[in-house]
């Protein structure tokens, strides 16, 4: 017999009363249990679709978008500006061109401090088909020009000049894979370039071989596989030599951003705007996507960390009441320990001992509760929050291929909501019994105040 | 006993002044086991006044000796004995017991002190219920840090001898009678091997039979086990018994 068997041994002194307190202190910890696994789980989802949409903020010149529209190019020394702002990790520029194909008709207005000498046109036949909205623009231009309506219309040949090859959404890719060749050094000056792979199998090109734009020839450096039709038309070159062969020294079409944290779009998307100013430049990021998403699954961490601190407050309430409970009933036993020689410490560790069993006969209690509830529960708390969310994840602004690239992730968030899943694993359980034993200290240390209040004199009080 | 003078006094009186020569001498002797209690008072305070429950008291009784306070409620026995076993810390005055001033003692001093010198007997038997009788005995020798095997031992034989066969020292006290739950309340009391064994209304929830199996226990165990026993009872029958008998009134030391 020791401190440590009298206070087992005095857990199971009241049956009635253990199993009620093992039941009700069951439900409080499996609560808590339930409510960390919501916690964990909605964040570990919300950590997955801050990373799925992506933090990048897209610029380009106000009034721009594609090839429609007026305004001023950006500068370097405005890309310069933007990099040098917090929280921006790196910043993809790019300048883009369209190229017609040698003896073709071009449809393209005058750019803006284009040199009329230059010659954009190419060797290169577009993989893309006009079709029947290719069809329109040659409708435009005859109607523009007055030109003969018989004429062959090709589709242009788009060309873009970066200074990364890592953002895809810069790059209108959906995934960027080297087919053959290798990656272009993007700082170079030289006329090299990356093609589309459908574009490389319409001309014939391989690894080596050369091709005619702007009047020079120009070298394939490499093929890649964008992942869609858009992009594998495209002819890839370092920015420098882009800006130089077109003209357009130092300008910049637009950039993307990416930021170091989802959580600061919108903190940057303001600094540009203020170091810019509004009226020079359209910023579009991904921020509503993510506040659609991420809002009613931050809704269910909120209501699982209240639940989660209120269970536990209400675990540590029912063991402090019991304990003080036992140890009013006991007090005369607790006089009668001191009077035949008990330290007060030997007597609050036999209680504390005591609040420690039940509190863990009522983990292993709340455990198995917790395990057989807790999908059922995180459903409840998903399918009440969805419905919230549903009605804000209406359409978001649609347009250009980064925008339904994105809008795309945003509605694979939303069903990530439904894919909620309470995984439980060993370290929750240890959580919990951990929990536990903090509740039955706390628990116990109001109880041992009282204990070490008792005077050993009690136990000659009349009964 | 006869052959030397007991030191019974009244408050009002100094008894190193006026013991005779004989009896000084044997106080002397048996100073370091002996319970000297000189001018020991506690005070209470209750609402607006002070309550004088133990005023002034000195007594002295030697070892081995089965004595008595009597007196009625509300007369200070059982705060007398409380302040004797260090239940309680005197408001002012001496307790000696083998030598040591009980009332100076620290708190941690006081645990060691009723764990190793005294023991307790109630009125109500005061036994843990959900323990049997062998670990009710085991318990004061757990908090003296006896090892396990010497501990059953020793319980064993004390309740034995007080006459507690094997079943029923496996029994819980629920299951046993008053007298019998008594037995095993005198074998706690003596298992640290205490110089003094205080008791509160050893027999008063006992029936006078029992009762009286009782104090001759008590008797005789104060002389094989050579230990100071102070019973409080207000059974002038018990008193009749002792060997010393001291009576209070009100808090004072009254001559029978």
């Amino acid at each position: 017999m020791g401190v440590i068997s009298r206070g087992i041994k005095n857990a199971f002194r009241n049956t009635i009363r253990t199993v009620s307190i093992t039941f009700i202190l069951g439900l409080s910890i499996a609560m808590s249990l339930i409510m960390l696994l919501a916690l964990k789980t909605v964040q570990a989802k919300i950590d997955t679709v801050k990373g799925s949409i992506g933090n990048t903020i897209s610029v380009s010149p106000a009034g721009v978008r594609g090839f429609e529209g007026g305004g001023e190019l950006l500068t370097n020394e405005n890309a310069n500006e933007i990099s040098a702002l917090a929280n921006v990790t790196s910043i993809t520029k790019t300048v883009t061109d369209r190229l017609t194909l040698i003896g073709s008709t071009s449809n393209m207005p005058t750019r803006e401090g284009e040199s009329t000498t230059t010659n954009s046109t190419t060797s290169l036949t577009s993989s893309v088909e006009a079709g029947s909205f290719g069809g329109r623009q040659q409708r435009q231009q005859v109607a523009n020009t007055g030109g003969d309506a018989t004429q062959t219309f090709t589709m242009p040949v788009q060309v873009i000049g970066t200074n990364s090859l890592d953002s895809l959404s810069a790059l209108s890719a959906t995934k960027f894979d080297i087919v053959s060749g290798s990656k272009f050094d993007v700082s170079s000056t030289e006329n090299i370039a990356m093609l589309g792979q459908a574009l490389a199998t319409k001309n014939n090109l391989s690894v080596g071989q050369t091709f005619t734009a702007y009047d020079k020839s120009i070298t394939v450096a490499g093929i890649f596989d964008a992942g869609n039709t858009f992009a594998n038309a495209m002819v890839l070159m370092p920015i420098a030599s882009v800006q130089t062969l077109s003209g357009q020294t130092d300008q910049i079409n637009s950039l993307t951003v990416q930021v170091n944290s989802i959580d600061n779009l919108s903190s940057v998307s303001e600094a540009i705007k203020n170091k810019l100013g509004s009226d020079k430049i359209d910023i579009t990021s991904s921020q509503e996507e993510a506040n659609n998403t991420v809002t009613p699954l931050q809704n269910i961490r909120s209501i699982s960390l209240y639940s989660l601190i209120g269970s536990l407050v209400a675990g540590s309430v029912i063991i402090l009441l019991t304990m003080i409970m036992i140890v009013r009933e006991r007090r005369r036993e607790i006089g009668v320990l001191k009077a035949i020689g008990s330290s007060n410490a030997k007597v609050m560790a036999q209680f504390t001992v005591e609040s420690l069993v039940l509190t863990l006969v009522s983990s292993v209690v709340g455990i198995i509760i917790g395990v057989i509830f807790s999908n059922p529960v995180l459903k409840v708390l998903v399918t009440n929050s969805e419905s919230s969310s549903t009605s804000s994840t209406a359409p978001g602004p649609g347009g250009s291929g980064g925008m339904a690239m994105m809008s795309r992730m945003g509605e694979g968030a939303g069903n990530a909501i439904r894919d909620l899943q309470a995984v439980v694993d060993y370290k929750i359980v240890l959580y919990g019994i951990a929990a536990a034993v903090v509740i039955a200290i706390i628990g116990s240390a109001l109880p041992s105040f009282f204990i070490a209040k008792i005077r050993p004199a009690e136990v000659m009080r009349a009964e | 006993m006869g052959d030397y003078q007991l030191s019974v006094v009244s408050n009002d009186i100094n008894p190193l002044i006026h013991l005779d020569p004989l009896s000084h001498w044997i106080s002397i002797n048996l100073r370091s086991k002996m319970l000297r209690i000189k001018n020991l008072t506690k005070k209470f305070q209750s609402g607006d006044h002070t309550v004088t429950a133990v005023n002034d008291v000195s007594l002295t009784i030697p070892d081995g000796v089965f004595s008595t306070i009597v007196g009625k409620s509300g007369s200070g026995k059982s705060t007398l004995l409380s302040l004797l076993g260090a239940l309680d810390k005197p408001s002012s005055g001496n307790i000696d017991v083998d030598g040591r001033d009980v009332s100076k003692l620290g708190d941690s001093k006081l645990i060691k002190y009723r764990r190793d010198k005294i023991g307790f007997i109630f009125q109500g038997y005061n036994l843990i219920p959900n323990l049997t009788a062998l670990e009710n005995v085991m318990l004061p020798m757990e908090f003296s840090g006896k090892k396990m095997q010497d501990r059953k031992e020793r319980a064993a034989k004390l309740l034995k001898q007080v006459g507690l066969d094997e079943v029923k020292q496996s029994r819980k006290p629920g299951r046993l009678s008053g007298g019998e739950q008594q037995r095993v309340a005198i074998a706690r009391a003596l298992a640290n091997k205490p110089s003094l064994i205080l008791a509160d209304e050893p027999t008063g929830n006992l029936d006078s039979a029992t009762g009286k199996i009782i104090i001759d226990l008590l008797k005789h165990l104060a002389k094989t086990e050579d230990t100071t026993i102070v019973a409080v009872t207000h059974d002038d029958g018990i008193a009749d018994e002792a060997e010393m008998t001291f009576r209070l009134k009100d808090g004072k030391l009254v001559n029978r």
